[in-house]
């Protein structure tokens, strides 16, 4: 049993101020970034603290789960500002300025911050990335996300997938050719089905796709639903990340149980259900503590 | 031919076609930036001349009637948040009717944030901390942990005051019911326990979010709307920047709307931004007590200049509220609020222009931002909406020769 958060992390009261001020002219890049590297350190310890298995660096810097990517891409830029799935969080929705878009260079580390122990590093799958772009998930793939792969030293890069669950037209059959461009491109890849019943997609063969680990939001996704006998790495979204309700340890350990028992799946990995930054950092950091209390309770178990 | 709206007459006055003359009205979204000295106020923090000289040139700038007691009051240690805000209340007022807009408001400067002063007012709310909207722009959110109340009506003290000091014509923005809902986390009415794994259907959320949704309408903002009609209010703007975060709850925003304004004689509109617009209909068919739509389009649209369908991609969802059963007035926003960009008259002028040619009626056509301007720094925002106001100039001005020419 694992357990570890991938996406965007809940920026501190200190750091929403500190960037607020920014903005308004208030304070210097230099104030940000020390508050920032605060940030930093503060997750990293709460992460320790859990018990989690892979650290993540929380995105802090993203903007959005895009923005990054799409500022360092040559055929690339910000396009509409848009509404999140069913959130009140807004990002600016990649557009395309050329029909084969590129990486200039893989990220620094102003967003791929060094951590002190394995890494998790979350990026944006290639169906994401690509939508709405007219560039295909391949095409996006090939020379913009394995690029960054090639430079990322992670234990797993989580590519995260908001949208398919929830477009209608949504395939599962760009998203294999592209996943297939990404293998062996470095580290272990996962797919996250963030915020959506993925029922619809796992019939389709999501389980099938060429990744070594599949995500599943279990807030939205029947249990019934996983396939027996999964023989991948299952992020089991057991924690709300759009619910300020905590999370009980116990329950999600029985469920990652039901996981093992009914379901024959060997490979879990306790995660939320997509990015925390849709509760405070308060209550993001309150669930990671349980996310790890949920670990070992599983792990004690066991034994 | 001078066409008054039904119930109170407040829009079609301006947004008239007359034998000589085409005039289009002009209107605010709602929040402005708060002045550096009413948030440093609010904070308890000490000002430095920076802020005393923001306050004494935009008081000149604007000509803010006896802006100079106001400096006064920023030389003292301790200063009073509610009179200071009072203060940043005129300035946003003169801000805007200096740059010409005919129905003005005060741009939040009494409130906190749309949502948090509503909730910071009702009974039944905990606060869960700040989330993001976008980039470095937050709110704060809170939960819903009880049947949600009225303390007592939230808006009153602010719009008796906003009528003694405006010049202009004043519109009143109250947070909706709906959005109000699906801002806050619920931890009262959705189930809470036996979630996890269940594959729990929209339909137990949707129970739960309508359940909501229609005890904040009756129980929070129509009492408030009773009370600012008591006041005087003729023009109440009922924002709903979440309307169409639930493509399947857009029915439940209807009812909500419905519910809190049915049978109040006052003028009802509502202010709807940043969605695909596509998603209200048909729903919003039911919403005849609606009589304006103020609706974001510039975000989506292209700068170049041009009055076609392939010149303002952006507006390409309007020709739906024209053809509303009940024939309500578009808010055409045509000032892009994320964005520093000056919309220059001549892109004004021809947004207003195909909105008409798609309407065919300048009387169902007013004018304002996509939304509110608290993003944007003042000196920005009076930018824009002065350009607004002068590229709606613009339009009329080349509407009422094409009037005159073809007589």
């Amino acid at each position: 049993m694992k357990a570890f958060a991938p996406g965007i992390y809940p920026r501190s009261e200190a750091l929403v101020q500190a960037t607020r001020d920014l903005d308004r002219g208030r304070t210097t890049q230099e104030a940000v970034d020390r508050q920032v590297a605060r940030d930093l350190e503060q997750l990293v310890q709460a992460e320790q603290s859990a018990g989690l298995d892979l650290l993540v660096d929380g995105m802090l810097r993203w903007q959005d789960l895009f923005r990054p990517l799409v500022d360092q891409a040559e055929g690339l830029e910000r396009g509409a500002l848009t509404r999140f799935l069913d959130t009140n969080t807004f990002y600016r929705a990649p557009a395309a300025t050329s029909a084969s878009p590129k990486l200039a260079a893989p990220l620094g580390e102003e967003y791929v911050a060094p951590l002190p122990g394995p890494r998790l590093l979350t990026l944006p799958s290639p169906y994401a990335l690509s939508r709405g772009t007219g560039a295909s998930p391949k095409t996006i793939a090939e020379s913009v996300l394995r690029p960054q792969l090639e430079a990322t030293e992670a234990e797993l890069v989580v590519l995260s997938e908001p949208f398919l669950a929830r477009d209608e037209e949504g395939s599962l059959d760009g998203l294999a050719d592209a996943l297939q461009t990404l293998a062996g491109a470095g580290p272990k890849l996962a797919l996250q089905i963030t915020f959506g019943d993925a029922r619809k997609l796992l019939e389709a063969g999501l389980a099938d796709l060429p990744v070594d680990g599949i995500g599943i939001d279990f807030y939205a996704t029947h249990v019934t639903d996983v396939p027996e006998g999964l023989d991948k790495l299952l992020l089991a979204g057991v924690v709300d990340s759009r619910n300020s309700v905590l999370e009980d340890p116990r329950e999600l350990a029985a469920f990652a149980e039901r996981l093992r028992s009914e379901r024959g799946v060997e490979q879990i990995a306790l995660t939320p259900n997509g990015d925390l930054q849709y509760v405070s950092q308060q209550i993001a950091q309150e669930k990671l503590a349980r996310l790890g209390r949920a670990k070992t309770a599983t792990t004690e178990a066991a034994a | 031919m001078l066409r008054i709206f039904r119930g109170t007459g407040v829009c079609r006055r301006y947004a008239r076609e007359t034998m000589a003359e085409i005039k289009f009205l002009t209107h605010e979204i709602g929040s402005l930036a708060k002045p550096p000295w009413l948030v440093k106020t609010n904070a308890g923090s000490p000002l430095d001349e920076s802020d005393r000289e923001h306050a004494r040139a935009w008081g000149e700038k604007l000509r803010v009637k006896g802006y100079e007691e106001l400096i006064a009051l920023l030389e003292a240690d301790k200063r009073d948040p509610d009179e200071i805000a009072r203060w940043a209340s005129r300035y946003a007022l003169r801000l805007q009717e200096a740059a010409g807009v005919d129905y003005v408001w005060d741009g939040e400067q009494q409130r906190s944030e749309m949502y948090a002063w509503a909730i910071a007012h009702s009974n039944g709310f905990e606060p869960r901390g700040t989330i993001r909207s976008f980039d470095n722009k937050y709110y704060s959110k809170s939960a819903v942990t009880g049947p949600p109340s009225l303390r007592v009506p939230f808006h009153n003290e602010e719009f008796s005051f906003l009528t003694s000091v405006a010049e202009h014509e004043l519109k009143i923005p109250i947070t909706g019911a709906y959005t109000l809902a699906v801002w806050s986390y619920d931890e009262h009415y959705a189930p809470q326990t036996g979630r996890l794994g269940a594959g729990h259907g929209r339909s137990e959320e949707l129970e739960a979010r309508r359940e909501f949704t229609l005890d904040i309408a009756r129980n929070l903002v129509r009492p408030n709307l009773e009370a600012l009609i008591e006041l005087g209010a003729t023009w109440i703007q009922i924002d709903e920047p979440g309307a169409s975060t639930e493509a399947d709850e857009l029915d439940l925003f209807v009812e909500s709307f419905n519910v809190s304004v049915e049978g109040l004689d006052c003028m009802f509109s509502t202010h709807l931004c940043f969605s695909d617009y596509n998603l209200f209909f048909p729903a919003i068919e039911g919403m005849a007590e609606c009589r304006q739509y103020c609706v974001g389009f510039a975000n989506y649209d292209r700068t170049e200049l041009g009055t076609s369908g392939a010149d303002r991609p952006g507006y390409e969802v309007i020709a739906k509220f024209r053809d509303l059963p009940y024939d309500p007035i578009l808010g055409l926003g045509v000032l892009d609020i994320h964005t520093d960009y000056i919309e220059p008259a001549e892109l004004v002028r021809d947004r207003i222009l195909y909105a008409v040619d798609v309407f065919g009626d300048p009387a169902r056509i007013h004018v304002c931002p996509d939304c509110g301007l608290r993003t944007r720094s003042w000196e920005v925002a009076y930018e824009k909406l002065s350009r607004m106001v002068e590229g709606t100039h613009l339009a009329e001005e080349a509407l009422n020769r094409a009037h005159v020419a073809a007589r």
